[in-house]
């Protein structure tokens, strides 16, 4: 590639959902290049693609045409199980609605990705309880999602989203749902993350916190501009 | 991972516990059912063995198509007999220990002023306890060696010929001689090798007394050496056909031979037992896989959350699969101990109110039996959760970010 130190490069991505008269098309030929160790800030009204957008850079959805790279590696091309594999070594998402599995504890949430990783038992417990430790909330290792408030269930997430070591984090409004100051709370420990020298991508509506972050991309109508 | 799936699928099943248990009382009944008409079954294979067993020495000789459970009843009336030198022909054949008879004919039974034309049995004491055992009497006794002017009789002769009943100790004319009885049989209606409802059981001497006859209707003959039982009987049938100049005139029938036919008869009606019981267990894989798919549609986001974070179709699958084991095993474990309580709760009901000679069945569980219950719960699982696990592991992982 071009670009040596880039972990993402998207080429001409398009997403056009339905079909005929009612087609959506959400994103339009996106071009976006992202160093390693970056952090950036996505920012849009709503309905401009931003979700869209993060759900094909997480490989959680593919494009419609288009190329994204990720590592160099044309994702677009992979087969199923190589694109959970993707997910689970190269990147962690955080949900806006945290997306934590209702009948498991945290600490049993944060083990899980790394049993998908096939992380020998003992060790998954003694990461899960250190990562929930770093999320300041080792007191609550114990409880299910329905027992913790949204910011401790999205501090969770963060805990999961770190549990496999991936270089790329991506946030979909990690802080839309928590107030101001656990959103910068949440903030500060992905800015953490970003100083070891993983990229850091988020989505937010709060020009402030956006702001905070070294590099802003704005899209609208589909069509991203810095 | 194994672990994970273990703790999720055993999560969810208490996450949803009154549909889980409901899912998994399918899988136990179908399992009960199989595991206790197994136990029956292999119980009445085991006493009905053990009681021919003991008899094995024993060959039972009667004019006809022989001894058999098909041919219901020892008291069909025929014009032909065995005569004394068919006896003492039999009685010459080497290896033979005893023979004895038994005598058939026709009387007329008095009593309460009425007259009934009945079939009259002549036999010795010492066999009368053999073939008709004290267990099956109702009241009273078998004859005893000198007992003389007493009879024993069926429980439809008793109760169901006259007017009146009659009781032990109840006299009655036989061809105008005076009788006591000495026993009722119990009822036995079907079933039972031979039926004594209608049966009027009286010494050899007594019988010729009233009936002027000595009519020789089946001899029993003992051998000394149980493993020539099965040559002597066809030594014995050659010899008899050979008097009578016909190859079909007699038949001597061994219990070995008798008990074959028997376990034949109970292996026909366990297995169609055990195939309607199976039906249950179709019925119950339905439930697992109707419960597994309605699991499956409430956890799509659950299901999509776990495929965003990087699991495989494969750990998708195995936790799904992993979950229809649970149910089926814990059905299946919970259905063998139901058998194994439910199975000797039958066979002592039966015992009560059975005909008498039930009262020594007992249930036999055996080792295969539980073995073959758990692997075929353990199948029952895998199989009936293949399709929801499919349907589970072919979701994508954007469902975890769409929006109800
Ligand atoms: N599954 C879908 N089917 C059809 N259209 C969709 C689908 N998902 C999103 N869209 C459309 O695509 C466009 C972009 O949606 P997207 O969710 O990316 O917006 P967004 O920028 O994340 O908005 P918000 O800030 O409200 O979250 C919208 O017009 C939306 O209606
Ligand atoms: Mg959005």
């Amino acid at each position: 590639m071009i670009h040596i130190s880039a972990v993402i490069v998207t080429k001409d991505i398009c997403k056009v959902y339905g079909s005929g008269s009612i087609k959506v098309e959400a994103l339009k030929k996106v071009n976006i290049v992202i160093d390693k160790g970056d952090y950036i800030s996505l920012i849009g009204p709503s309905g401009s693609g931003k979700s869209t957008l993060m759900n094909v850079l997480g490989c959680l959805d593919t494009p419609t045409s288009g190329h994204l790279y990720i590592d160099d590696i044309d994702v677009s091309t992979l087969k199923e199980n190589q694109l959970a594999r993707i997910r689970r070594e190269k990147i962690g998402f955080i949900f806006q609605k945290y997306n934590l599995i209702p009948t498991l504890t945290a600490l049993e949430n944060v083990a899980l990705v790394m049993g998908f990783a096939g992380v020998e038992n003992k060790k998954r417990i003694i990461r899960a309880k250190d990562l929930l430790g770093q999320v300041g909330l080792s007191h609550r290792i114990h409880h299910k999602p329905s027992e913790m408030s949204g910011g401790e269930q999205q501090r969770v997430a963060i805990a999961r989203s770190l549990a496999n070591n991936p270089s790329i984090i991506l946030g979909d409004e990690p802080t839309g749902n928590v107030d101001t100051k656990s959103g910068i709370a949440i903030l500060k420990i992905l800015e953490n993350i970003n100083e070891l020298g993983n990229t850091v991508i988020i989505v937010t509506h709060n020009l402030d916190l956006a702001k905070r972050a070294k590099r802003m991309i704005s899209i609208q109508d589909g069509i991203v501009s810095e | 991972m194994f672990k994970d799936n273990f703790n999720l699928a055993f999560k969810n099943i208490r996450a949803r516990l009154s549909r889980s248990l409901l899912t998994l009382l399918g899988i136990a009944i179908g399992i009960m059912a199989i595991i206790s008409l197994m136990g029956i079954g292999e119980g009445m294979n085991v006493a009905v063995t053990g009681e021919l067993n003991s008899l094995s020495d024993t060959i039972l000789v009667n004019v006809g198509e022989g001894f058999s459970i098909f041919s219901r009843g020892s008291i069909d009336s025929t014009d032909e007999y065995l005569t004394e030198r068919d006896i003492s022909d039999i009685e010459r054949i080497i290896g033979i220990k005893e023979v004895t008879t038994q005598l058939v004919g026709g009387g007329i039974l008095r009593f309460n002023g009425e007259d009934k034309a009945v079939t009259l049995t002549g036999i010795d004491s010492d066999i009368m306890q053999i073939q008709y055992s004290y267990e099956n009497l109702e009241e009273g006794t078998l004859l005893q060696a000198n007992d003389q002017n007493k009879i024993v009789i069926g429980y439809k002769v008793a109760y169901d010929y006259f007017d009146r009943e009659i009781s032990v100790d109840g006299k009655v004319l036989i061809n105008g001689k005076k009788f006591f009885v000495s026993g009722i049989f119990g009822k036995q209606g079907m079933g039972g090798i031979t039926s004594t409802d209608d049966i009027i059981l009286l010494s050899p001497r007594d019988f010729e007394k009233v009936t002027g006859e000595s009519n020789i209707y089946s001899a029993t003959v003992t051998v000394y050496d149980v493993a020539n039982v099965e040559n002597i009987a066809l030594e014995i049938e050659r010899v008899i056909n050979e008097n009578h100049g016909d190859d079909d005139f007699a038949s001597a029938t061994t219990m070995s031979s008798i008990l074959a036919s028997i376990q034949m008869v109970l292996g026909i009606i366990q297995t169609v037992l055990v195939a309607i019981a199976s039906i249950a267990l179709v019925v119950a894989s339905i439930g697992i896989m109707n419960t597994m798919l309605t699991s499956v549609m409430e956890r799509t986001r659950e299901i999509g959350i776990m495929k965003a974070i990087g699991a495989t179709n494969k750990d998708i699958m195995v936790t799904f699969i992993m979950e229809g084991m649970l149910l089926s095993i814990t059905g299946g474990l919970i259905g063998i101990l139901l058998g194994v309580f439910g199975s000797k709760g039958v066979t002592a009901v039966l015992g009560n109110i059975g005909p008498s000679g039930s009262a020594n069945l007992e249930p036999v569980i055996s080792l295969f039996a539980v073995v073959l219950a758990v692997g075929v719960s353990m199948v029952v699982g895998v199989f009936s959760s293949l399709y929801p696990a499919w349907k589970a592991a072919k979701m994508s992982p954007i469902e975890a970010v769409r929006y109800e």
